[in-house]
C-alpha cells in the first residue's frame, strides 16, 4: 500500500468515527426536540423514536394551559433565583479567589486546608441542617432562601479562579503600588479587566447551577407557586412527554447558546482549574 | 505492583512497632501539650506585666483602652460589640448553649397539653451560639492586641492612626479582611455549621423513633455500630459500598479514557473544521443534567421508543431500568454518565494537549517512533501528569454521583435485602433516602461521615502516589 492510499484510509476512518460520535451526542437531543413538536404528546402513543404528525401544540399549551402546570411562573422563579445568585456568587467568588491568590496573611493556609476538608464531605450532607436553618430564618418556601444558600456556598469553589489569578504576574501590581494605588483600586482597575474571561466563566457556571438544580429547590420549596422549572418539570410523567420536552427545550436553549458563544472562556476556566489544582 | 506487595508484607511489622511506640509517643504528646500550655501562661503573664493600664483596661472591658487612647470611633465600636454580646448571651445565648448539652428535658405530653423541647432545634441554636461565642472571643483578642499595638506605638513615639486611617486601610493593606468577611460568614453559616451539625447528629439517636416532639439524646457510637452490625442496615451498607467503589473506578476510567480519545481524535491533523465537530459534545455538556437524565429514563422506559422498536421487530419489551434488571440498569447508568461527562473531559484534555511539548514529538518522529508509541510514551504520561488533580476530583464526583441513579431509577421501590435503597443506589443516594425520605437522620449522618472518610483517604493516597506530587517539575 502506498503512502497516499494510507492517508486516505486514515482520513476515512477518522471521519467515520467523528460522524458516529456526533450522532451519539446529537441523537438524544434531536429526539427531545422532535418530541416537543409531537402532536400526540404521550410517550406511549408515539411509535418508535419520532412521531409522524408534528405540531407546536406543546409549546402553546406550555404557556397558555397553566392551571395545573404553571410554566411561565416556574420560568420567572427560576430566572429570579438564577440571576440573583449569579450576581452574588460571582462577586463573592472572584473576590475570594483574588484575595487567596494575591494576599499573604496568617489565616490563608489554614483557610485553604479547611476548604479542602469541607469539599470532601458529601455535597448535601448538611441538607437536613440547612432545612432546619431555613425554618429558623423563616426562609422556607422563599426564593431568597435559595439565593442565600447558592451564593453563600459558592466561594468554596474558589480554586479554579485562584488558579487563574496565580498566573497574573505580581510585577504588574508592583508597578501600580509604586504609583501609590491602594489594593482596592488595583483590584478594580487592573485585576478585574485582566480577569474578564474568568469572570465570564464564573458568571456562566454560577448561573447554570441554580438554573438547572433540582434537589435544593425540591427540598425547600413546597408551594407550587414557588416551584422552579426543574421541580415543576420533574412532576411530569410519560403521558405529558411533549410538554416535558417543550419545557426542557425552552430552558436548555438559552444555556446552550450561552455556552456556544462563550466556549472559549469555558476552556480557559477548565484548564486554569486543572493545571494549578 | 512489586513495591505494593513488599509494603503489604512489611505492614504487620510496621503496625506492631507503631502500637509498641504508642505509649511513649502519647506521653511525649501530652508532655509537649503541658509545656505549651505552661509557655502560653508564662507569655500571658509577661504580656500582662509589661502592658500599661490602657491595655489592661481593654482586657477588662472591650474598647475601654481605645477610648483612653482617645480613639473614640474604634472604642465605641468595640464597646458596642461587648454590650451586644452581653445582651445576646444573657437573653438567649446561655439557654441555647445549655440546651446544646441537655438536648431538651421536657418531653411533650399530649394529655396535659405540655409542649416538649425540640431537641434538634436546640442543638442547632446551641451551635449557632457557639459560632457567635467564637466570633466574640476573636474580636476580644483583637481588641486587646490593638490596645497593645497602640501602647508600643506610643512608646516608640509614633502617632496613632485615626479612625479614618484605619478604615482606609481596610481598602488597602487589610483589603483581604473586607473582601473575605462576607464569604467566611456565609460559608460558616451555610456550609460549616450544617456539616458540624450533621457530624454531631451521627452521635445521637435522631431517627424514626426519636423525631421531635420526642426527645433526642446523645448515644455515642451507636449509629456506627448499627451500620457495621449484622442487621439489615449493616448488610445494605456493605452491598452498597462494594457497588459504589466499583462504580467510581469504572466510571472515572471510562469517562477519562473516552474523553482523552475523543480529544486526540479531534486533534488529528486530517480533521478539518475542528470547531464544528466539537459542537456536538459541547451540546451534550450544555444541557442541564436533570433534563438529559430524565430524557434517558423516558427513552429506556417500558413505553419508550427503544421498547417500541423491539416490539415492532417481534421481541418482548425489556424493563431496562426495572427492579429485576440490576446489571443492565447499572450498565445503562455507566453509559449515560459517560454521555454526560465525556464532553467536559474532552474540553479539558484539548486544553492540555494544546500545551503539550511539541519538540518531544519532533524528536520521536525523527527516531521513527510509531504513532501508538508516541501516544503511550509521550501523550499519555503528559496528560496523566497534568490531569491528576482533576482525576481525583472526578473520582470523588463519581463516587458521590447522586444524579444518575436518582433520575434514572429514583421512583423504584427498595430492592429485596436492602433497607431503604435499591441495587443501583450509591451511598449518597442511600444517604438521601435514609434521611430525607425515611427519617433515619443519625444513620444517614454516620453514613456521610463514612463517605467523607473514604473519599478523603482515597484522594490522599492517590495524591501522594501521583506523578504530579512525586516528580514535581518533570514537564515544567
Amino acid at each position: 500500500m502506498n503512502a497516499k492510499a494510507k492517508k486516505v484510509l486514515t482520513a476515512l476512518w477518522t471521519y467515520c468515527l467523528l460522524i458516529i460520535v456526533a450522532f451519539i451526542f446529537v441523537f438524544p437531543c434531536l429526539w427531545l426536540v422532535m418530541g416537543s413538536f409531537s402532536a400526540t404528546g404521550n410517550l406511549y402513543n408515539i411509535d418508535g423514536f419520532f412521531d409522524t404528525r408534528l405540531s407546536v401544540d406543546a409549546f402553546v399549551k406550555l404557556f397558555t394551559d397553566t392551571k395545573i402546570y404553571d410554566y411561565p411562573n416556574w420560568l420567572l422563579n427560576t430566572f429570579i433565583v438564577a440571576s440573583l445568585s449569579c450576581i452574588l456568587s460571582t462577586v463573592l467568588l472572584i473576590g475570594t479567589a483574588y484575595v487567596m491568590s494575591y494576599f499573604e496573611f496568617r489565616a490563608r493556609k489554614p483557610l485553604m486546608k479547611l476548604t479542602l476538608v469541607l469539599s470532601m464531605f458529601p455535597s448535601f450532607m448538611g441538607m437536613t441542617a440547612v432545612y432546619l436553618l431555613m425554618t429558623q430564618f423563616n426562609l422556607l418556601n422563599n426564593l431568597l432562601g435559595l439565593v442565600f444558600i447558592y451564593s453563600c456556598t459558592a466561594p468554596l469553589g474558589y480554586l479554579v479562579q485562584k488558579g487563574f489569578f496565580d498566573t497574573i504576574p505580581h510585577s504588574i501590581y508592583e508597578a501600580a503600588r509604586i504609583d501609590g494605588a491602594t489594593n482596592a483600586r488595583i483590584f478594580r482597575t487592573i485585576t478585574l479587566p485582566l480577569a474578564k474571561p474568568m469572570i465570564v466563566y464564573t458568571a456562566l457556571t454560577s448561573f447554570t447551577w441554580p438554573w438547572s438544580d433540582y434537589i435544593l429547590p425540591k427540598l425547600l420549596l413546597s408551594e407550587e407557586s414557588n416551584y422552579t422549572v426543574a421541580v415543576g418539570l420533574m412532576g411530569l410523567g410519560e403521558e405529558e412527554f411533549s410538554r416535558f420536552a417543550a419545557g426542557s427545550v425552552f430552558i436548555a436553549v438559552p444555556i446552550i447558546v450561552l455556552y456556544f458563544v462563550l466556549a472559549k472562556n469555558m476552556v480557559t476556566g477548565l484548564t486554569a482549574g486543572s493545571v494549578k489544582g | 505492583m512489586n513495591s505494593f506487595l513488599k509494603r503489604l508484607k512489611e505492614f504487620p511489622g510496621r503496625a506492631a512497632s507503631w502500637f509498641r511506640s504508642l505509649p511513649g509517643r502519647s506521653a511525649r504528646f501530652f508532655r509537649s501539650l503541658y509545656e505549651r500550655a505552661a509557655d502560653l501562661f508564662a507569655s500571658f503573664l509577661n504580656f500582662f506585666k509589661s502592658s500599661n493600664q490602657n491595655v489592661r483596661a481593654s482586657l477588662c472591658l472591650m474598647g475601654l483602652g481605645q477610648l483612653m487612647y482617645r480613639q473614640y470611633g474604634k472604642g465605641i465600636l468595640y464597646l458596642a460589640i461587648e454590650i451586644g454580646a452581653v445582651l445576646f448571651f444573657s437573653l438567649v445565648g446561655f439557654t441555647w448553649i445549655s440546651g446544646f448539652f441537655t438536648l431538651g428535658t421536657i418531653a411533650a405530653d399530649p394529655w396535659t397539653g405540655q409542649e416538649g423541647d425540640n431537641s434538634v432545634i436546640m442543638m442547632l441554636l446551641g451551635l449557632f451560639a457557639f459560632v457567635i461565642l467564637i466570633l466574640f472571643l476573636v474580636l476580644y483578642v483583637s481588641n486587646v492586641k490593638d490596645a497593645r499595638k497602640s501602647q508600643l506605638m506610643v512608646l516608640e513615639g509614633k502617632k496613632l492612626p485615626t479612625f479614618r486611617d484605619e478604615l482606609k486601610d481596610l481598602l488597602d493593606k487589610k483589603f483581604y479582611k473586607s473582601v473575605l468577611f462576607v464569604p467566611i460568614l456565609g460559608v460558616s453559616v451555610f456550609s460549616v455549621l450544617p456539616i458540624v451539625f450533621m457530624i454531631l447528629i451521627a452521635f445521637t439517636n435522631y431517627g424514626p423513633d426519636h423525631i421531635p416532639p420526642n426527645l433526642v439524646d446523645w448515644t455515642g457510637f451507636e449509629s456506627f455500630e448499627t451500620i457495621f452490625s449484622a442487621t439489615n442496615i449493616g448488610s445494605t451498607f456493605a452491598k452498597i459500598l462494594g457497588w459504589n467503589l466499583l462504580w467510581a473506578v469504572a466510571s472515572t476510567l471510562v469517562n477519562y479514557l473516552l474523553g482523552l480519545l475523543l480529544a486526540l481524535l479531534l486533534a488529528k491533523k486530517v480533521v478539518k473544521g475542528k470547531a464544528f465537530w466539537r459542537l456536538f459534545p459541547i451540546l451534550a455538556y450544555a444541557i442541564p443534567g436533570f433534563i438529559t437524565l430524565t430524557a434517558f429514563k423516558f427513552m429506556f422506559s417500558m413505553g419508550g421508543p427503544i421498547n417500541d422498536i423491539i416490539s415492532d421487530l417481534g421481541g418482548t419489551p425489556i424493563h431496562f431500568l426495572g427492579l429485576d434488571n440490576t446489571w443492565g440498569a447499572r450498565f445503562i447508568g455507566l453509559m449515560v454518565n459517560a454521555w454526560l461527562t465525556v464532553p467536559s473531559t474532552m474540553l479539558l484534555a484539548t486544553g492540555i494537549l494544546s500545551n503539550a511539548p511539541t519538540d518531544m514529538y519532533e524528536a520521536a518522529r525523527i527516531d521513527g517512533a510509531s504513532s501508538f508509541r508516541q501516544f503511550k510514551d509521550l501523550t499519555l504520561p503528559f496528560v496523566v501528569f497534568a490531569t491528576t488533580p482533576t482525576l481525583i476530583t472526578s473520582f470523588i464526583n463519581n463516587f458521590n454521583n447522586f444524579g444518575v441513579f436518582y433520575f434514572l431509577r429514583g421512583d423504584i421501590v427498595p430492592s429485596e435485602g436492602y433497607t431503604a435503597a435499591n441495587d443501583t443506589d450509591l451511598l449518597i443516594n442511600w444517604l438521601y433516602r435514609l434521611s430525607i425520605d425515611n427519617n433515619y437522620y443519625s444513620i444517614g449522618a454516620a453514613v456521610s461521615l463514612l463517605i467523607f472518610l473514604i473519599t478523603s483517604i482515597i484522594s490522599l493516597i492517590v495524591y501522594v502516589r501521583s506523578p504530579a506530587y512525586r516528580k514535581e517539575g518533570t514537564f515544567r
